[in-house]
């Protein structure tokens, strides 16, 4: 047995490597800048550029975003190695398309620092002297960062140029540096080794990688800050489990209670009108879909202006007076009957018609017809007998049972507007608030695959003919 | 008096082979489904369902059928699909104005003379199925009320039909397809009959590597720049052109004896440990936030991630049937004749395992619809201009006083998703052979 669950635990780790692989790499692909969704509301002001870039800078340090994605990286030849160093992603999403296209970093790179060099120039002009014509130079030289396409920075260039050559004083600062920049992209082009972009290139950077600082923070339970509002993902966790954990326990209690005598009874009395009225009730309500449910009960049973925003969603930690708490507590009670109904339901008929099938196939059994002959009640034939052996359904049915809570119904919370798990992970794979998402989509595979062996391990336990160690699996 | 016998012999023969094929598998399946009347009632609305989806454009449409204007006739709906193919284009006049104010001399409309975009300024702001309606005639009333917009919630029901039966085909092909090969190869090959040659192997680990690099890293400009599509079809060759040139390589190089030297691959562990990996990762979760990565995400980039990752129950039927066929005599039968492998997997092995993955596809179909619903319903990855089921549901959220965007969307989906359960558990009962007879 322990050899078997020492089996099972290793299997974990290969798993947990490619989810992890698999959400670091969404979050990579995904659109959008960290740090600027970072910055956003006190971005850096424009004027000055050397705060700008290092405040821009820190932040990227802070995220932990300065260091290479991963381990290794399979190139061509063309890239250098040290690209991840230019710390904005579209400055460096348009340099690698420059290199995709003509294959030789050194003068590219060259070209970038010209054009840093020329945003400095245009600084220092700007604070002199602000004219219109000033601004259209100034604004198609700064669409040169994004832009990669050679007829489109070729037509930049060229109307900078002009429209520098109107203005005598904007000629004497800027045309020497455009022309630089001019001569120095037509280097580029001039010095093309296209060929170099077919050579494979298997790069190594090391383990101090983003790719290892968040595997090994997350092994260490340190599960990251919040790209958006700064908060440790652990504890904006904490405050939305909270919710999930009690909407869905309650659910579920509910959900067993009622279904395991649904189930036993419409079995014992199958074809009767109570097994049937009861199958094709639940049937229908298996079929519902709980966001329909939910959508409709908002609508028909709440006014519009129903909604859990001014709910307090800190939790019940700060101890009100007595009244208050009372209060309180029916104020949750009578916000939270909805969802709890909406998850309650679908629940409740999966349970009741698994325990319905587990209960048929135990009462065929010869053993059943030998406890009725032998002249027991039908009491301890139904519950002592038969209910024992038909809880396996039941027992297997907790490996859903984990990850369903910590997931949380992600439709009831969202419709509901409950601060739980589930609109938690939703509003932050909107917000691309990345540590978030990894955190969740790692802790719900292991609980998952924890429920699965949870199942089996009870599985054994409750049926001494399954036997894994003997097992060949 | 000889052929009077020869003959009663002959009809003797053909009854007895008529029941023999009564008796076929398919034959007993099909008349154990029979029985269940909730399964062949479902099987009926499936076929309305489907005939829905394949006529929308002629059910609920804002262009009419057949018009004709100073004296020229035209099948608008018809021509809509040629200019959309590019063959033709429309006249000036259908540009100038809108299709409910030229005078025409002779016009018929669609069912539902609204198309699920169309906007009806006069009959915005949430008009009830039942209430006062600006229109010109009860012909075109909206007779399931209007959005905030003023589109129609009938044709949005149409068009909502047509997307839920496309992303049930089109998502569920795609896991049937990755389904059936995983499940295939685990299945019929188990750990100890794959065998490949040293060389061959390598050379298909190489081969691997090097499509990944000129099929894609090396591509990865031209795929920013140019149609996804069709840029995806041109690696896609890549990769197809390097795994031949290296598999022919390998057939070549495979005389040499150190080099053809067979290793025994464990295809079933090798499947079954990535179907566990696949089954542990939340489905929901991991949907969700591939489908908000993806820029310009379209509903068809949603129907194939739901495909890539609803596979593994596919497959987990289709390598237990190939378990149990795989030691059948015919099978042994036609290893004997010398087939090939791939031969015998694809024409003789699954043909027979295909009937007990209708269920997982049945329930499978099922769970894309829910998905894809509920996608939309918090608007994540569906495009915001496509009207389906769950977009209408989502616009109950914001106005709860118009009820029917909250009933009739969510009674669309709840039948459809309880058809396809019904189909399910109906074949499972005609498959199951203890409740035969």
């Amino acid at each position: 047995m322990l050899q078997y669950l020492l089996k099972r635990i290793l299997i974990f780790i290969p798993t947990l490597l490619v989810i992890s692989l698999l959400a670091f790499g969404l979050s990579k692909i995904a659109p959008g800048d960290p740090v600027e969704l970072k910055l956003r509301g006190f971005g850096p002001d424009q004027q000055n550029l050397a705060n700008a870039e290092r405040i821009y800078r820190e932040t990227a340090d802070f995220l932990g975003l300065n260091k290479p994605v991963f381990y290794v990286g399979l190139t061509s030849a063309a890239y250098p190695d040290t690209l991840y160093n230019i710390l904005r992603r579209d400055h460096r999403e348009n340099l690698s398309k420059l290199i995709a296209q003509y294959g030789n970093w050194k003068p590219i790179s060259d070209y970038y620092q010209q054009l840093l060099k020329m945003n400095y120039t245009l600084q220092e002009v700007s604070a002199r002297q602000e004219s219109n014509t000033f601004r259209s130079v100034r604004s198609s030289l700064q669409q040169l960062f994004l832009s990669h396409a050679d007829v489109r920075i070729t037509s930049l260039l060229e109307e900078a140029e002009t429209q520098a050559l109107q203005d005598s004083s904007l000629q004497a600062a800027l045309l020497g540096p455009i022309r630089e920049l001019r001569s120095s992209y037509e280097t580029i082009k001039t010095e093309a080794r296209p060929d170099l972009l077919y050579l494979p290139d298997l790069k190594w950077y090391g383990l101090d990688n983003q790719y290892h600082n968040w595997l090994t923070g997350f092994l260490q339970l340190d599960f990251g800050i919040s790209y958006y509002d700064s908060r440790p993902v652990a504890d904006k966790m904490k405050d939305a489990l909270f919710w999930t954990v009690l909407i869905n326990g309650i659910a579920i209690l509910l959900a067993y209670m009622l279904s395991i005598p649904l189930g036993v009874f419409s079995a014992i009395w199958k074809g009767s009108v109570f097994d049937r009225a009861s199958t094709i009730v639940l049937f229908i309500l298996y079929s519902l879909p709980s966001f329909w449910i939910g959508t409709m009960l908002l609508v028909f049973f709440t006014t519009p202006e129903y909604g859990m925003d001014w709910f307090p969603s800190i939790g019940l930690g700060n101890l009100p007076p007595e009244a208050s708490f009372w209060s309180r507590f029916w104020e949750t009670a009578s916000h939270l009957g909805l969802p709890v109904f909406c998850l309650a339901y679908g629940a409740l008929a999966f349970i009741s018609r698994q325990m319905r099938g587990g209960m048929l196939n135990v009462i065929r059994q010869d053993y059943i017809r030998t406890a009725w002959a032998k002249g027991l009640s039908s009491r301890a034939v139904i519950w002592k007998h038969a209910f024992r052996n038909s809880l396996f359904p039941i027992i297997t049915m907790f490996a859903n049972i984990f990850p369903a809570v910590f997931a949380g119904s992600v439709a009831i919370e969202v419709i509901f507007n409950i601060p739980g798990m589930g609109k938690l992970t939703i509003d932050a794979i909107n917000q691309r608030d990345w540590p978030v998402v990894y955190t969740v989509l790692m802790l719900s595979a292991i609980l998952t695959m924890a429920g699965i062996l949870i199942a089996d391990v009870l599985y054994a336990w409750a049926d001494p003919r399954v036997s894994y160690s003997r097992n060949k699996r | 008096m000889l052929i009077g016998v020869k003959k009663e012999k002959d009809t003797a023969e053909g009854i007895a082979r008529r029941q023999a094929m009564g008796q076929s598998y398919r034959a007993i399946v099909r008349r154990q489904f029979r029985k269940n009347r909730m399964a062949v009632w479902s099987l009926r609305l499936l076929y309305l369902l489907l005939f829905i989806a394949l006529t929308a454009d002629f059910i609920a449409n804002e262009r009419p059928l057949y018009c004709k204007i100073d004296g020229e006739t035209h099948f608008p709906i018809f021509k809509q699909y040629a200019v959309s193919l590019g063959l033709s284009s429309w006249e000036a006049r259908f540009f100038q104005k809108g299709w409910r104010e030229h005078d025409y001399d002779k016009v018929i409309w669609a069912p539902i003379p609204y198309s699920a975009t169309t906007i009806d300024r006069r009959n915005n702001n949430y008009k009830a199925p039942g209430s006062e309606q600006d229109v010109d005639s009860a012909r075109f009333r909206h007779w399931l009320g209007t959005d905030q917009l003023g589109r129609d919630v009938a044709a949005g029901m149409i068009s909502g039909t047509r997307i839920a039966m496309l992303v049930g085909v089109v998502s569920m092909s795609i896991a049937a397809l990755i389904g059936i090969f995983f499940g295939a190869l685990a299945g019929y090959f188990g750990d100890d009959r794959f065998q490949a040659s040293r060389i061959g192997l390598v050379l298909n680990i190489l081969g691997i590597l090097a499509s990944i690099f000129y099929g894609f890293t090396a591509r990865a400009y031209a795929f920013s720049e140019g149609t996804f599509s069709v840029e995806l079809l041109k690696s896609l060759g890549i990769t197809v052109a390097i795994m031949a040139l290296m598999n022919l390589l390998a057939r070549a190089l495979k005389r040499i004896p150190s080099l053809g030297k067979p290793v025994t691959l464990p295809l079933d562990i090798m499947v079954m440990r990535l179907i566990e990996v696949i089954s542990s990762i939340p489905g929901l979760l991991l949907v969700l936030s591939i489908v908000a990565v993806i820029e310009h995400s379209s509903i068809f980039s949603v129907m194939a991630i739901i495909g890539l990752i609803r596979w593994t129950g596919i497959a987990r039927f289709i390598r237990a049937e190939l378990l149990r066929i795989r030691s059948l005599e015919y099978i042994e039968a036609a290893q004997a004749l010398g087939f090939s492998e791939w031969r015998i997997i694809f024409r003789h092995a699954i043909p027979n395992a295909l009937t007990p993955v209708l269920i997982t596809i049945a329930f499978g179909v099922a769970s894309a619809i829910l998905l894809e619903a509920f996608l939309s319903f918090l608007s994540v990855g569906v495009p915001p201009e496509q009207v389906t089921w769950g977009s209408l549901l989502r616009l109950a959220r914001s106005q709860a006083s118009a009820w029917w965007l909250a009933v009739f969307p969510g009674f669309a989906i709840f039948i459809t998703v309880t058809i396809f359960n019904l189909l399910g558990e109906g074949l499972t009962d005609a498959l199951d052979p203890r409740l035969r007879n």
